[in-house]
């Protein structure tokens, strides 16, 4: 089996079955990390430059970790410490990075649809280590797999996303891929970070946090990205939290015991309270494991189709 | 002395239209025009399937100059009009520095004077287009600026539409606007809908449109003054000016073809050079700017020509520059996409009568006796754009390579001739 592109550029742009086939490659490479010797050959003549043109900690970490235990030779770039701030373009700082002989281009970049067009430029293989406000893709993955883990096939499950959808790329692959593989998606959050046109995904919108727990089988919970916000689309986070945040006692009143996910950093006391954050139903630290599984898969199918 | 041999006139105003007919032009202007014509001393075009109307004329031309000319400088704006069958230009204010005082609506007439092609200054209505200070409108109109705008920014403090709606009263000039609301449409970079919504983009809503245009019909009528509304985009919009020139208000209004070629479907690849103000809307949104168009509630069609460098458009979406270059291509995308919606006639008022008739400029009629103000085209010649046809500085168009209907052959204006065979 092989995936039927050469790029991760979103999960719109790929297939159930590519979704399939990564989610079954990343419990292999599950299995591989969690053996003593923690590392496989598999991408030992490959070089990954990770280009981190946005902040980041887990994914860059978890997209080094997952790339050190293919055996590829890695190399850095953030654009705090880059050519970026004298003016160069993103093409000629991807090119000039491309002549020194790198197979494959992992990239955080701040603007949507970035990864498309290095695609149309470039002949390395892209992985979007998230574009803007636009995807995630193996953030989404993650997810899907870490829900798969933890409820089973996603086809028919009701999956509510809360929190910032209007700057979350998260949920937008999320989306993208939760309806790929069957499953009902519900977003919930203040109407003012909700995009109008969100229904037209495919999913359906509800303002009640409550009613939404108790339809869903896992939450998963963005983060409230205050840096994304130009102007207020709400007016404090005092008040966000009464009305939109997630804590025990809500839990608790639910009649079924529903999955609780956060793709991090969290705000504690913000989207979610601690005692959620760290209670039993909570799979936020499996995500996290899972992460570095699932990326070493995408890199190795990713790979595998560069030497046909 | 050129004669054209056999050519089928479309001038509504002229006594020749819709007849086939020979016509000799001698010193820049027509010296006759009969059945058959025939003079050995004449340069004799007998050209396959040749129109003749009066020459084309472009609101809201961006010329690069003063400020930007390795975009485009006047020499080549010009140029490229010639080629597209523009005879006339009103270019926009938005320049470095603003056409926003006398001398620089100088500056352009200056150039105009050894032109074919007319340029008409648009005066800004606010200094340096700030949207704060009024102008010196009367000076600027009495140099030769033909109406007063902003141009891409749009006029966003009511007081200073209203002012100045107030202020071109006396000489009965007209402000343009493009309407687009700057606190709903904010962080915008294409239509907000569906499309929008699965790329991860800040939309424009058509509502940014349409608030500001029902602000500006409001002051309209409160004034009984008079507006073009330049480059509609949305189905709304339409329904709004059909109603107010229902009611008798003074308004007309333009679009430009990428806004009846294109919906926000196109944008799925992130392709900058379809990247345009205003935006790319939706299939129902072209549907009613064609019927806008037919019915006459757009009175005219502008080629929202903006000239851009690879260096503002070979980026990442949100960073390049909105706009296209369309002088040279704006016949034929009419002809090729509008060739169901106006009949060749039509089309010509859009872009030859239309635009003068609404600036109050004189008419170029074709008749013996009269300047030679005309432009020669195929209607229905198919070709591929390609390097050579372009004559603008800038290259962003999205019909490079691509098959179009309708070629301009010549056009004559100020005893100039530019020849496109």
């Amino acid at each position: 089996m092989q995936l039927s592109t050469k790029h991760l550029l979103g999960i719109k742009y790929i297939t159930r079955e590519d979704i399939q086939l990564i989610l079954d490659t990343a419990t292999q490479f599950k299995e591989v990390i969690n053996r003593p010797i923690k590392k496989v050959p598999s991408l030992r003549d490959v070089t990954v430059a990770n280009l981190f043109f946005e902040n980041s900690t887990r994914t860059r970490i978890s997209f080094e970790l997952a790339e050190k235990r293919l055996s590829a030779d890695t190399v850095n770039f953030s654009a705090s410490s880059s050519s970026v701030k004298k003016g160069e373009t993103l093409l000629d700082t991807v090119n000039n990075i491309l002549s020194m002989k790198v197979d494959m281009v992992v990239m955080r970049h701040p603007a949507p649809g970035a990864h498309v067009f290095l695609s149309h430029h470039i002949d390395a293989n892209i992985i979007n280590a998230g574009d803007g406000t636009h995807e995630h893709p193996t953030q989404a993955l993650l997810d899907a797999y870490s829900m798969r883990e933890a409820v089973g096939d996603l086809e028919g499950k009701n999956i509510a996303i809360f929190g910032d959808i209007l700057h979350s790329r998260v949920a937008l692959s999320n989306i993208f891929c939760l309806r790929k593989l069957g499953a009902n998606v519900r977003v919930c959050g203040p109407p003012t970070l909700i995009p109008r046109h969100i229904e037209s995904l495919g999913v359906s919108v509800s303002y009640d946090v409550k009613k939404t727990l108790q339809w869903c089988d896992v939450a998963n919970v963005l983060r409230i990205q205050l840096e994304r916000q130009d102007v207020k689309y709400f007016p404090s986070l005092r008040e966000y939290t009464q009305h939109f945040g997630i804590n025990k006692h809500l839990l608790d009143s639910l009649k079924k015991d529903i999955v609780i996910m956060h793709p991090g950093p969290i705000n504690r006391g913000v989207e979610l309270t601690s005692d959620v954050a760290d209670s039993k139903q909570s799979i936020i630290l499996q995500q996290v494991e899972n992460g570095v599984a699932v990326r070493m898969a995408v890199l190795y199918l990713l790979a595998e189709q560069r030497q046909v | 002395m050129i004669l054209l041999k056999q050519v089928k006139i479309i001038d509504p105003n002229s006594p020749h239209n819709g007849k086939v007919v020979d016509v000799l032009i001698q010193r820049g202007k027509i010296v006759k025009i009969s059945k058959r014509i025939t003079n050995k001393k004449a340069e004799s075009w007998k050209l396959d399937n040749a129109y003749l109307s009066p020459g084309f004329m472009d609101i809201g031309t961006q010329v690069g100059d003063p400020g930007f000319e390795h975009k485009e400088d006047l020499s080549s704006a010009t140029a490229a009009a010639a080629a597209g069958g523009f005879t006339a230009i009103a270019c926009t204010p938005n320049t470095h520095p603003v056409v926003d005082a006398k001398a620089e609506v100088l500056y352009i007439r200056n150039y105009a004077q050894d032109s074919l092609v007319d340029l008409y200054p648009i005066g800004a209505v606010s200094k340096d287009c700030k949207g704060k200070e009024i102008t010196e409108i009367y000076d600027m109109q009495k140099a030769g600026a033909v109406a007063f705008s902003d141009g891409h920014h749009s006029i966003d403090n009511s007081g200073l539409m209203m002012r100045s709606l107030l202020y071109v009263k006396p000489f009965n000039g007209v402000i343009i606007n493009q309407p687009l609301d700057p606190d709903t449409s904010h962080g915008g970079e294409m239509h907000e809908g569906a499309v929008s919504t699965s790329l991860g983009m800040k939309g424009i809503p058509a509502l940014a449109e349409e608030l500001m245009l029902q602000r500006d019909l409001y002051l309209l009528e409160y004034t009984n003054s008079r507006l073009h509304v330049a480059n509609v985009s949305c189905s709304n919009s339409v329904h709004l000016i059909r109603q107010a020139k229902k009611n008798g208000l003074q308004v007309t209004a333009s679009v430009n073809p990428m806004n009846f070629i294109f919906d926000d479907t196109a944008l799925t690849g992130f392709d900058t050079h379809l990247k345009v103000m205003p935006p790319l809307r939706e299939k129902e949104d072209i549907k009613a700017l064609k019927k806008g168009l037919k019915d006459g509630t757009i009175d005219s069609i502008c080629s929202n020509h903006t000239p851009e460098d690879e260096e503002g458009k070979k980026l990442e979406f949100v960073y390049a520059k909105p706009g296209v270059i369309a002088l040279e291509t704006t016949l034929a995308t009419c002809r090729t996409y509008l060739e169901k919606t106006l009949t060749i006639e039509e089309l010509v008022i859009k872009l030859a009568i239309a635009p003068r008739q609404l600036l109050g400029l004189d008419m170029p009629v074709i008749a013996e006796g009269n300047e030679a103000n005309l432009c020669l085209f195929n209607p229905d010649k198919e070709w591929i754009l390609c390097e050579k046809d372009l004559h603008s500085k800038s290259r962003n168009t999205p019909f490079m390579g691509k098959q179009l209907k309708g070629k301009v052959l010549a056009t004559f204006n100020n005893g100039k001739a530019s020849k496109q065979f």
